[in-house]
């Protein structure tokens, strides 16, 4: 088993408490880091890491930092944990089972990016995981992790917790802090960028909850022996989210760059697929990624293997489906979702994710046409590239990916009004 | 744009058209430029960038990503767009098919047909038929937001104007956006009223007929309005409208954008406070009193009557127990052929109308006559804004929007008042006072700027040793003030003096309130001692009531003054003391309605003429009462608030029986042996432009659309004022 480097100690009883984590070395990294290291050469460490974020789009983080704006105002820094990607639970066990290992990488990105006030924007539907993460932050203030002058270095830091109302489109950075000011979920104008004009008009760093989790490891070990794990370009460990027909669903931490083949049949992870049988498709990093077919399962799990394979990185969030699996039926779930959480301020996502829902909707229940299909298509690229924000494209990636893939399903359901696969369909069943 | 900036002019080509625009321009403007057209719906000028709609898109040459929004993506040098590319034209036909699935088929009995810009666009960059061939949406309809707008959500295109107007420009969250994505829904928040005085403004700028006026549902097709470019009459601020006319009647007064004015915006007041031209309550007839009742005669009737009242009365009693009071609602002509009628025909000095109290004609500090020093946009470029005993929210509603806007771009709001005012909730500081108490309010300011020590190195003698008078009453003020409000006052002072640029306003009925007399004498010397006159951003000044307010002033509607402050060889009684008067045995009254302010007319009043559009309170008591029109039927000028003189145009045919007042006093003047010659207001127009300093070298034709601001032409010759002004900018 590989080493792990967020995940380590995960499962240690008392984990989630101060002295837990202390005791299997919190917050060292950070009174190292006051004593040892001034802000900028922080970001330095971090760049040399190779960290780059792991909420989905996988933007170098140490770049980011150096990105914002250097003037007179206030800055901030929002920690996404409004983990809300179909397909992905990761944010929420760090939260729930170490949620010191986050506030000290709140910490610690704070420290190096001279902001003195940090919101963790938790997901509102995870409560225990605000509960913990809370909870945690009053450990800290009261242990001097958090406050004025932290372990006596000069260093001053708020942090604040805030819970989520329940929008997915709240975990778009912008909506983010549009919902964090008391507005509407709506994703902002860019340019210009968070890091130039963010919360509250000050340059603003918005970064994932796993990738200030990572920092620590980083701080303790060096930049070096982070980047020493994983690919080139895809340095360090990611965890992923593997779900749907596995044997054994759950978060596995590997190396950047393991075939997906590790992570679904290994023994260790996944330990195959459910009931033994085929593999038909994969979502490598959730729901909003670009669907891949069983031909891709020795494609390695990292930014730039999996882009070249079609699809995308994006969350962890690995979603496997086996040959029983209506592929209709799946991407009208899937886009369902995105109806709902569209966030209504732009024309293409509004209205296209409901007429797409319309369509999938009579094509999965036997009442679709054949031109539904070629329809679905110039739906979906009249909203990929027009809408406001990634979430409109993010809707049509199930929808394009499966009619090239399984163009024939479709097909299938307009002609025979059923599914093609599936237990519910064969002969024996029925 | 400044002149210096033209020739940092950014360069790009739309369409391999050149265009040069300022820096900052949006590619939509700039476009728009050029002569090409982008649509949009979320977008409005007015307001910031918002790219929600999704229908501007166009290609610009080396951006990722094609294509773009015109609307957020501001012009850089050498940019090469494409309105029209293959990609272009199919995202925007998306855009609209989006937009259509859901949009209902009523277009024939909708208000926005004919002016809709989902049929426009959809005409012009639609497709020509839609792909969707599922059940559409419904919703009921139509839900009113408030009385006097109804929503239609399925009309609705979610484009968020109006939302944004309710946030960005109105500020009170009147239509907030509800639900999310496909359910989403314009709306108000809980218990939350859309009572805004600027709700109008919403439904003008919905693009669909999503937000419909109560007032214009169902009335006219688009294509059946004759619009005609005029002016809004309900206040001082002069708003430009259009005014919208259907069969000689008016339909809807719409917005016609005035930068310098209006910004754009129109209120609610102004918008559908027109029910006094249609009203079957006008007079259409002269009347004759007979028998003790009014009866309908002939305008030569009336007309013989009044020549031979007036003479008798004159030859009995002499011309100096006739008395004229005239219009704040006006026009300029009128106003100055009213005074010219009285004075030089009839040969009395009694003129006056119901306005503010003003010591004395001009200001005896700088010269100037009584009106803001400073423009309405100049409210823009203000560090401070103190409203004291105005409410420009109630009484000149347009203002209140600019002050918003100025407060957006970083001034500093202070309002001392009384009552409750709407923009309490964003001042800096509300200096709550007691009833009346504006005018020692002044007197503190004033006090405390002249114990402040960069006041202290000029030479006020005479105001500090006026204000050092009055030392006991400002004392007794404060204690009754109590020592929140002192302190608010004296902070204000300090901030004042060392302000960027400070503006203070008045409304001007405050100076009738009981200690307010010097209200605007003081407030002037406030300005002049903390140096708010002429620099950039500054300025002092009382806020009007009505549309030409300004206007009567400068003809000469005054005891003391001839047109442009002259200096009268007689004064005349004043407004109150002509209406108590026992010498005053006839009187004139055109266009205004004296018993709204006193309880009853001269005691020894003989005879009685009121020329005005309805019989109002003291119409009803008149021998002869003279039908009028409105400013919707006739031609003419009108001076607003920051002496905008704009033209107001005949937008309908005169009710039949009434004639424009001007016309009136022409034949009247006739009947009294003085054979004026004026055709046409025109005419009017052109004396007073070669007579009245403030209006010199004007004409009908200079006014245009959107009016000119005129500022007194002439050196000033008095010395001592001369001297007073250098001091203040020493």
């Amino acid at each position: 088993m590989p080493e792990l480097i967020v995940t380590k100690d995960i499962d240690a009883p008392g984990l989630d408490t101060l002295d837990g984590y202390r005791q299997h070395g919190g917050y060292e990294a950070l009174s190292r880091a006051l004593k040892e290291y001034q802000p900028d050469e922080l970001v330095e460490l971090v760049k040399k890491s190779g960290l780059r974020g792991r909420g989905g789009a996988g933007f170098p983080t140490g770049t980011k930092w150096s990105f914002l704006a250097k003037n007179d105002k206030t800055r901030y820094l929002c920690c996404n944990a409004d983990e809300s990607e179909p397909g992905t639970f990761k944010d929420r066990m760090i939260m729930e089972k170490s949620p010191h290992l986050l506030v000290e990488g709140v910490i610690l990105a704070s420290y190096a990016c001279h902001v003195s006030t940090a919101f963790i924007y938790v997901r509102g539907e995870l409560a225990l995981a605000g509960r913990q993460v809370e909870r945690a932050i009053e450990e800290a203030y009261a242990a001097g992790y958090i406050g004025k002058n932290i372990l006596g270095s000069g260093f001053s830091l708020d942090v604040i917790l805030h819970r989520g109302a329940g929008a997915y489109i709240c975990g778009e950075e912008s909506a983010l802090m549009e919902s964090l000011e008391g507005r509407r979920g709506y994703p902002r104008l860019k340019p210009p960028f968070p890091a130039a004009v963010g919360l509250y008009g000050g340059p603003t760093v918005i970064n994932n909850c796993e990738t200030l989790a990572t920092l620590p490891a980083i701080i303790r070990n060096g930049a070096e022996w982070y980047a020493s794990f994983g690919t080139e370009k895809s340095t360090g460990t990611r965890i992923f989210c593997l779900s749907g027909h596995v044997k054994k669903p759950g978060n596995y931490e590997l190396p950047l760059g393991t075939p997906i083949r590790t992570l679904i049949y290994d023994e260790q992870y996944g330990g195959g697929v459910l009931d033994d049988r085929q593999l038909k498709a994969i979502i490598p990093g959730g729901s909003s990624t670009f669907i891949l077919g069983a031909d891709k399962v020795d494609t390695p799990l990292d930014f730039e293997s999996i882009a070249a394979a079609g699809s995308m990185l994006g969350s962890g969030g690995v979603v496997v489906m086996h040959e029983d699996t209506c592929i209709v039926d799946a991407v009208l779930r899937m886009t369902e979702f995105y109806r709902d959480e569209s966030c209504g301020k732009c024309t293409p996502c509004r209205e296209g994710t409901y007429w797409l829902t319309e369509i999938l909707h009579r094509i999965e229940h036997g009442d679709g046409k054949e031109s539904d299909i070629d329809l679905l298509m110039d739906i979906c690229d009249n909203i990929s590239g027009k809408s406001f924000c990634p979430l409109g494209d993010a809707a049509t990636s199930s929808i394009t990916s499966s009619i090239k893939l399984f163009r024939e399903e479709y097909v299938y359901h307009v002609r025979e009004g059923r599914c093609m696969v599936g237990r519910g369909v064969t002969q024996t069943d029925r | 744009m400044s002149e210096e900036k033209t020739d940092e002019l950014i360069h790009l080509t739309i369409d391999d058209i050149p265009v040069a625009v300022p820096p900052g321009t949006l590619v939509w403007a700039a476009a728009r430029q050029a002569g090409i057209e982008i649509p949009i719906y979320c977008y409005h000028p007015k307001m910031p960038p918002l790219g929600a709609c999704r229908m501007c898109f166009v290609e610009i040459e080396k951006l990722p990503k094609p294509p773009q929004t015109a609307c957020t993506t501001p012009v850089s040098e050498g940019m090469i767009v494409h309105t029209k590319t293959e990609k272009v034209i199919k995202a925007r036909k998306g855009t609209l098919e989006f937009l259509l699935i859901n949009h209902p088929l009523d277009c024939p009995i909708c208000d926005k047909g004919g002016e809709c810009d989902l049929q426009d666009f959809t005409l012009r960059h639609g497709p020509g038929g839609t792909r969707f061939d599922l059940y559409k949406r419904h919703y009921s309809k139509p839900i009113p937001v408030s009385d006097r707008v109804m929503l239609d959500r399925e009309r609705c295109i979610l484009c968020q104007r109006c939302t944004r107007f309710s946030s960005e420009i109105s500020m009170d969250d009147g239509l907030v956006m509800i639900s999310r994505g496909y359910k989403m829904e314009v709306g108000t928040a809980p218990d939350h009223a859309f009572d805004s005085i600027f709700s109008g403004n919403t439904v003008e700028m919905c693009p669909v007929g999503a937000l419909t006026a109560t007032a214009y549902r169902f009335k006219s097709r688009p294509w059946e309005l004759k619009r005609i470019p005029s002016v809004c009459n309900n206040c001082s601020v002069g708003c430009n409208a259009r005014v919208d006319v259907r069969v000689d009647k008016i339909m809807r007064l719409m917005s016609r954008t005035n930068d310098a004015i209006d910004d754009g915006w129109l209120c609610d007041r102004g918008r559908w406070g027109f029910e006094f031209v249609n009203s079957s309550q006008r007079l259409r007839t002269p009347l004759i009193r007979r028998d003790g009742k009014l009866e309908p005669a002939t305008w030569d009737q009336a007309f013989y009557l009044i020549a031979s009242r007036i003479r008798s009365i004159a030859d009995t009693h002499g011309a100096q127990a006739i008395g004229g009071i005239g219009s704040t609602r006006t026009t300029n002509e009128e106003a100055y052929l009213f005074q010219k009628l009285l004075r030089e025909v009839i040969g009395t000095p009694h003129i006056d109308h119901h306005h503010g109290y003003f010591p004395v004609p001009r200001d005896l500090l700088t010269g100037k006559p009584w009106m803001m020093t400073n423009s309405i946009a100049d409210i823009e470029k203000a560090s401070h804004i103190v409203l004291i005993a105005a409410d420009p929210y109630e009484r000149q509603p347009i203002l209140n929007l600019r002050i918003k806007k100025a407060m957006k771009s970083g001034a500093h709001i202070y309002i001392i008042n009384e009552s409750e005012t709407e923009l309490d909730r964003f001042a800096s500081s509300k200096i709550s006072i007691p009833q009346n108490g504006a005018g020692s309010a002044a007197k503190m300011l004033l006090k405390h700027v002249l114990n402040d020590e960069i006041a202290k190195a000029h030479q006020y003698e005479e105001m500090r040793a006026m204000i050092q008078s009055d030392d006991e009453a400002i004392r007794a003020a404060e204690e009754y003030f109590g020592v929140e409000a002192t302190t608010q006052l004296q902070h204000l002072a300090e901030t004042l003096v060392g302000s960027t640029g400070a503006i203070i306003l008045y409304d001007e009925m405050a100076t009738l309130a009981p200690g307010c007399a010097d209200l605007a004498a003081d407030l002037q010397a406030l300005a002049v001692l903390t140096d708010n006159i002429t620099r950039a951003g500054s300025g002092v000044g009382p806020l009007f009531e009505d549309a030409n307010s300004l206007g009567a002033r400068d003809m000469g509607l005054l005891p003391d003054a001839l047109p442009g402050y002259a200096q009268t060889a007689e004064k005349g009684l004043a407004y109150h003391k002509m209406l108590s008067s026992p010498d005053i045995k006839a009187l004139f009254v055109m266009g205004a309605n004296p018993l709204r302010h006193v309880e009853q007319l001269p005691s020894k009043l003989e005879f009685l003429i009121v020329q005005d559009i309805q019989l109002t309170e003291t119409a009803e008591l008149a021998d002869v009462v003279l039908p009028a029109v409105t400013f919707a039927e006739k031609d003419g000028s009108m001076t607003n608030v920051d002496h905008h003189v704009q033209a107001i145009r005949h937008a309908l045919r005169p009710l039949p029986g009434a004639k424009p007042d001007w016309e009136i006093l022409v034949e009247i003047a006739k009947y009294l042996g003085q054979k004026w010659t004026y055709t046409r207001p025109q005419d009017i127009l052109s004396e007073i432009a070669a007579s009245n300093p403030f209006y010199s070298g004007l004409t009908w034709e200079r006014l245009g659309a959107q009016g000119v601001r005129t500022q007194e032409q002439m050196e000033l010759n008095d010395t001592d004022v001369a001297m007073r002004k250098g001091a203040a900018h020493a």
